[in-house]
């Protein structure tokens, strides 16, 4: 017999179309859990706000990031173009009037930095990549690829609690609720 | 999520715009527009001198800003057919109706076939007569080869296309042709309106029809922008400049139709098709051409600049020079980097009175534009001379500019509400009505 405790992760309830995900979602919000996902095959219109999530601080990272491209793209040019060596062609001026020559590098890098922190910040954000997810040790999860729909409630949700949690999945229409538990110590 | 729009939410015959409610404005418009242009016609006809090339400039100025306006009308209704859209189906009407102002806005044009408002605005037209006059015996392109003024040898070069009477060929077959196409496309929509056994053909045949139409409209926005525009200066040239045009039309119309929806929905009409969905997607498109604009016209600059070839320059030498800097200077940050970061959050989009301010402040950086296209030729070309210094700027004529303005955007309202009142303001049997009223983005 083993005697290792095992962590809850939470429970799994099954629906049978998109339909009933989404209105079991607004139930799920409106009971005011904050911890817990939809997952479906497909992407779901309007899920975002059934399910009650607010809008991602990306954007502002990307701002952030857009910025400081284009401030180094100009630090670029002027530092290399007017300070440390200058190139006079066709007698244009090496001073700040030759920005225009730059603005193609300030685009670029604006563009560049702007992707990057999209990428890299969505990655963090997500807390990807990552080895495992305490889910997967569901076996009826797998459907989720295929043709069910499922809604996960974490038991670290502070209005999580062992039966008022299942009653309310029961309630709002899920089946095969099952208490998921994190088997990758 | 708002209440799932059904078919009981549609009028079965469509909401009308009732003309009572927009009798005062439509008249007021309609009688500045009308007498002003009587009076700008018998003005431009009886003179001649600085003051009456002048007031040619303002007008070639204020009918050439309405015009992009209706040519971005154009474009949106044949995009939104050719691309087969969903989401704007109960904006299209207002697309169809700003659009099909295009032809209406030939009377805006008529001064324009004057030899008395020609000889100021388009030299090349002066040079051509004097040359032909001169040497009766020579073809054109000879006779222009042998003139004593050796600007005239780069006119020879393209007199194939800028000769009196192919101009007044294209002149009339713009306005024909692409005003044909709008309202046929316009006409397949306002169809389905009264169609008893409301099906999919009348959808179908305006979206095979805006293939053709697409095609006209990019031929006609790019020969009438060279031809009004370019043409002013006939020795520059840049192949960029059609395009320019196209993303100040494109942005611009699309401001129109923004505020044209908020003003109706707040005067009671739209209320159950148009949400803040559709001002979300109409505003990410204003985003969209802001962008390309500040794109195409810094591109424009840029190849010019680089390559600093002598007939190139001289667009951008003249509009760099004195105050006109500024102007140019004032385009870059007001007419790109503002918009650019104002537009940027999403839910400034979907902000009514945020929008209306915006919109109004996009046009009237479009008329800084146009201004900065037009009006820097007209010291030049009017020619005043004040101690031997050719003047870039004429004293006093900028009262002319804003009459002109005044009277061109008169005349453009009063078209655009007979449009919005000629028919029901959406497609209430267009088949995808309902997929657009339930827009979710």
């Amino acid at each position: 017999m083993s005697t290792k405790v095992r962590r809850v992760y939470g429970y799994l309830a099954e629906f049978k179309n998109a339909s009933q995900l989404y209105k079991a979602a607004e139930k799920v919000r409106d009971a005011g859990f904050k911890k817990w996902d939809c997952y479906s095959p497909y992407p779901i219109h309007g899920l975002d706000d059934a399910m009650g999530i607010k809008r991602s601080i990306l954007p502002y990272f990307v701002f952030i990031g857009g910025v400081t491209g284009f401030l180094t793209a100009i630090t670029l040019a002027y530092t290399t173009q007017v300070g440390l060596y200058p190139t006079i062609v066709q007698g244009k001026p090496a001073n700040i009037f030759t920005t225009a020559a730059f603005f193609p590098v300030m685009f670029e890098l604006t563009i560049l930095f702007s992707g990057f922190t999209v990428l890299f910040g969505l990655l963090a954000l997500m807390g990807l990549p990552r080895w495992n997810h305490p889910i997967f040790a569901s076996k009826q999860f797998s459907r989720v690829t295929d043709d069910k729909f499922f809604i996960a409630i974490e038991a670290r949700d502070a209005k999580f609690s062992a039966e008022a949690t299942k009653s309310l999945l029961d309630e709002i229409g899920g089946d095969n609720i099952e208490l998921v538990e994190d088997d990758s110590e | 999520m708002a209440h799932q729009v059904t078919s009981k939410d549609i009028p079965s015959n469509g909401e009308h715009l009732e003309k009572s409610k927009i009798a005062k404005i439509q008249f007021l418009s309609g009688i500045i527009g009308g007498v002003g242009l009587l009076a700008s016609i018998i003005y431009l006809l009886v003179g001649s001198g600085s003051a009456h090339g002048s007031y040619a400039f303002s007008w070639l100025f204020a009918v050439f800003f309405i015009l992009t306006l209706a040519l971005g009308g154009c474009f949106w209704t044949f995009l939104h057919n050719l691309s087969n859209s969903g989401w704007g189906t109960s904006v299209r009407r207002m697309m169809e109706n700003l659009g099909f102002v295009f032809p209406f806005l030939f009377i805006f044009c008529i001064p324009f076939l004057f030899p008395g408002v020609q000889q100021y605005l388009w030299e090349w037209m002066t040079s051509y007569d004097a040359a032909v006059k001169a040497h009766p015996e020579m073809s054109a392109k000879d006779a222009l080869f042998h003139s004593s003024n050796t600007h005239d040898h780069l006119l020879a070069a393209k007199v194939f296309y800028l000769n009196p009477g192919f101009w007044l060929a294209r002149f009339f077959t713009y306005f024909i042709g692409l005003g044909f196409f709008i309202w046929l496309v316009r006409k397949f929509s306002i169809a389905q309106d009264t169609d008893n056994n409301p099906g999919t053909d009348n959808l179908f045949a305006a979206r095979k029809h805006s293939s053709w139409s697409m095609i006209v409209f990019g031929v006609t926005l790019t020969f009438l922008a060279l031809d009004l525009v370019m043409a002013l200066d006939f020795s520059w040239f840049s192949t960029m400049f059609g395009v320019y045009i196209f993303a100040g039309s494109a942005l611009n119309s699309m401001a129109v139709l923004i505020l044209t929806g908020i003003f109706l929905q707040r005067a009671g009409y739209l209320k159950n098709v148009v949400t803040q969905e559709h001002y979300h997607i109409m505003g990410k498109l204003c985003f969209a051409f802001t962008v390309f604009w500040a794109y195409v016209s810094f591109s424009q600059f840029f190849l010019i600049w680089y390559a600093n070839i002598t007939e190139e320059t001289r667009y951008f030498l003249l509009r760099n020079t004195e105050n006109w800097n500024l102007v140019s200077l004032s385009l870059v940050f007001m007419h790109f980097a503002l918009p650019f970061l104002a537009l940027l959050r999403s839910d400034v989009k979907k902000n009514q009175k945020f929008m209306i301010g915006l919109c109004c402040y996009i046009l009237f950086m479009h008329v800084v534009d146009v201004y900065h296209m037009i009006i820097p030729e007209r010291g030049p070309s009017v020619g005043l001379v004040v101690d031997h210094v050719p003047q870039l700027w004429l004293g006093g004529s900028w009262v002319g500019d804003i009459l002109a303005l005044v009277i061109a955007v008169s005349g453009f309202l009063f078209f655009y509400l007979r449009n919005l009142t000629s028919a029901a303001l959406y497609p209430h049997r267009d088949p995808r009505i309902l997929e657009s009223a339930n827009l979710h983005n």
